[in-house]
C-alpha cells in the first residue's frame, strides 16, 4: 500500500538540495552512542503514543462501524415496511382516510433520517482510519538541530536527509526496530483502509434504496458521498486517479482484476439481507491477526493496548 | 428434631441460590441460540450468489462472507457448550446437597425412626418432605438439563439443513423450560419455609 510508505528524507527533499550540498558522513551508520542515548527514549515516547493512538482510532471504528450498522438495520426496516404497505392487511384502520399514504410518508421520513445517520457514522468510519494512517506514518523519530548544538530535539519530520529516522535500526524497546513496528502497524492498518472500501460499497447501495419510483436518486461509485470524500480517500490511496474514480473495493490478498462496480438500486429483501450481513462480518478485517499485533506490541513496549 | 430441620432450610436457600444462577445461565443461553439460529437462518441466503446484489464486483465475495459467518456461528455454539457445562455444574451441586442430606439421616448418630421422619412440630415441615423436596428439585434440573443438551445438539444439526420452523420450536423449547413447573417449585419451597409466610 504506497498510501503507507513513511516518508524518507529522500522523498521530502529534492536531489538537486542533494547534489549542491556535500554530505559530511556518507553512510547512515548507526548513530554516536551518545546520540543514540538520547534517541532512544524518544523514540520511545513516541512509538507509545503512535500505537495507543492506533488503539483508539481502532475502538472508534468498532463503535461508528457498529452504529452504521444499526442505522442501516433502521433503514432496510423502513424501507422494507413500506415497500409491503400496500399489501398489508390493515383491518379496522382501513376505512382511515389516506391510511396508507400518510404511513408511507412517514417511512420515507424515517429513511431519510436513517440515510443521514449512515452517512455520517460512514465519514466517522473514513476520520478513524485517516487517523490510523497518520499514527502509522509518525513513527519515525528524526533528530532536529544541528547536531553541535547543545540542546539536541526529536521530532516527526525529517531534517537531515541523512536521518532515517529509526536510530540506524536499532531495536527500541526490547526486539523490534521502527521499521519493523512500521511493517506490523501498515498490516494492521491495510485491513482497515479494504474494508473501509467494502463499507464505501454498501453505505451506496444503501443510501441508493428510494422510498419514490425507482430509479430516480440511484448513486454511482463514482460519485462523492460527501464534500471532500475523494480527497480523504486519495490519502488512503483508494482513489485513483486514472480513472478519477474509487478505486473499486476487493478482499485482502486477492489480485483480481475487478470489474468495474455496477450499483444495483431497488434490490430485493434477501439482497438487503446480504448486504446487512456482509456489513457486519467485515470481510476484510481479521479481529485475531489484530488483537496478535497489539498483544506483541503491548508486551514489547510494556504497555497494555486495547 | 427441630435443628435437624433448620439444617434442612439452610440447605433449601442453597439450593435457591443455584436456582437464581440457573436463571442467570437460562438468559445467557437464550440470548446464544438466538444469535445462532439467526446465522442459521441466514446461511441459506448467503449461499445464493444472486443475493449478493452490487458485491458480486468483489471477487470472492461470498466464501469470505460465508466463512466468516461459519466462524462466528462455531464461536457461538462453543460458548453454548460452555453454558451447557454451568448448567451441569448446577444439576450436580443440587445432586450433591440433597445426597448429603440422605447421608445425614441414614448414617447420622441419631437414626430418627419412621415416626420422627413424619413429624411435623407447627408449621415447620417433616423430614420427609425436605427429603423429598430435594430429591424433586434435583429431578427437575436433572432432566430440564438433559432436554437443552438434546435441544443443543439438535441445533448443531440443523445448521446444515436449516428449516425456519424447526429453529423457532426448539428455542420455544428452551424457554419454557417445560421440567421446571414454576407452580411446583414454588409449592415445594412454601411448604420448608411456611413459618417466613406466616
Amino acid at each position: 500500500m504506497e498510501a503507507l510508505e513513511s516518508p524518507t528524507p529522500s522523498s521530502s527533499y529534492s536531489s538537486s538540495y542533494l547534489k549542491s550540498q556535500p554530505i559530511p558522513s556518507s553512510t547512515p551508520s548507526p548513530l554516536p552512542s551518545l546520540m543514540s542515548r538520547l534517541w532512544r527514549p524518544a523514540a520511545q515516547r513516541n512509538l507509545r503514543n503512535q500505537w495507543s493512538k492506533l488503539a483508539s482510532h481502532r475502538q472508534q471504528w468498532a463503535s461508528s462501524s457498529s452504529s452504521g450498522k444499526s442505522h442501516a438495520n433502521s433503514l432496510v426496516n423502513a424501507h422494507l415496511s413500506q415497500r409491503y404497505m400496500p399489501s398489508l392487511e390493515l383491518g379496522v384502520l382501513n376505512d382511515m382516510p389516506d391510511i396508507r399514504k400518510k404511513a408511507c410518508r412517514k417511512l420515507c421520513k424515517q429513511q431519510e433520517r436513517y440515510r443521514i445517520k449512515l452517512l455520517s457514522s460512514y465519514k466517522d468510519m473514513v476520520a478513524a482510519v485517516i487517523q490510523m494512517v497518520n499514527a502509522c506514518r509518525s513513527m519515525r523519530c528524526y533528530q532536529t538541530g544541528t547536531s553541535n548544538c547543545t540542546l539536541v530535539q526529536f521530532s516527526n519530520s525529517a531534517g537531515d536527509q541523512n536521518d532515517t529516522g529509526d536510530g540506524g535500526g536499532v531495536s527500541v524497546f526490547v526486539f523490534l526496530s521502527i521499521s519493523s513496528h512500521e511493517k506490523l502497524a501498515k498490516q494492521l492498518v491495510r485491513m482497515f483502509i479494504m474494508e473501509l472500501n467494502v463499507k464505501r460499497l454498501l453505505v451506496l447501495e444503501l443510501l441508493s434504496i428510494s422510498c419514490e419510483v425507482p430509479q430516480d436518486i440511484g448513486l454511482h461509485w463514482g460519485d462523492q458521498l460527501y464534500q471532500g470524500e475523494f480527497d480523504n480517500l486519495s490519502t488512503l490511496n483508494l482513489f485513483s486517479e486514472e480513472t478519477c474514480e474509487p478505486v473499486p473495493p476487493k478482499l485482502m490478498d486477492r489480485k483480481s482484476d475487478t470489474p468495474a462496480v455496477q450499483c444495483k438500486n431497488q434490490p430485493n429483501p434477501e439482497v438487503l439481507q446480504v448486504y446487512l450481513t456482509t456489513w457486519l462480518a467485515e470481510v476484510n478485517i481479521n479481529a485475531h491477526r489484530i488483537d496478535e499485533i497489539f498483544s506483541l506490541i503491548g508486551e514489547e513496549m510494556h504497555v497494555s493496548l486495547s | 428434631m427441630e435443628a435437624m430441620v433448620k439444617k434442612y432450610q439452610q440447605k433449601f436457600r442453597k439450593v435457591r441460590d443455584e436456582m437464581n444462577r440457573w436463571d442467570e445461565l437460562q438468559c445467557r443461553l437464550i440470548s446464544q441460540f438466538r444469535n445462532a439460529s439467526s446465522i442459521i437462518e441466514r446461511l441459506q441466503v448467503l449461499q445464493d450468489p444472486s443475493n449478493y446484489g452490487a458485491l458480486n464486483c468483489i471477487d470472492g465475495i461470498r466464501d469470505e462472507v460465508l466463512r466468516k459467518q461459519m466462524e462466528s456461528l462455531e464461536i457461538n455454539l462453543l460458548s453454548m457448550k460452555r453454558t451447557m457445562e454451568e448448567f451441569h455444574g448446577i444439576v450436580f451441586s443440587i445432586e450433591k446437597i440433597h445426597r448429603d442430606s440422605k447421608q445425614q439421616i441414614k448414617g447420622g448418630s441419631s437414626k430418627p425412626n419412621a415416626k420422627q421422619l413424619q413429624q411435623r412440630v407447627g408449621v415447620k415441615p417433616s423430614l420427609v418432605d425436605c427429603l423429598d423436596g430435594l430429591l424433586v428439585l434435583y429431578d427437575m434440573h436433572h432432566s430440564e438439563y438433559r432436554l437443552k443438551a438434546s435441544v443443543v445438539s439438535a441445533l448443531s444439526a440443523l445448521t446444515l439443513k436449516p428449516s425456519a420452523s424447526d429453529l423457532c420450536a426448539l428455542q420455544q423449547l428452551l424457554v419454557d423450560q417445560p421440567n421446571i413447573p414454576k407452580e411446583e417449585v414454588q409449592f415445594i419451597f412454601d411448604i420448608i419455609f411456611a413459618e417466613e409466610i406466616c
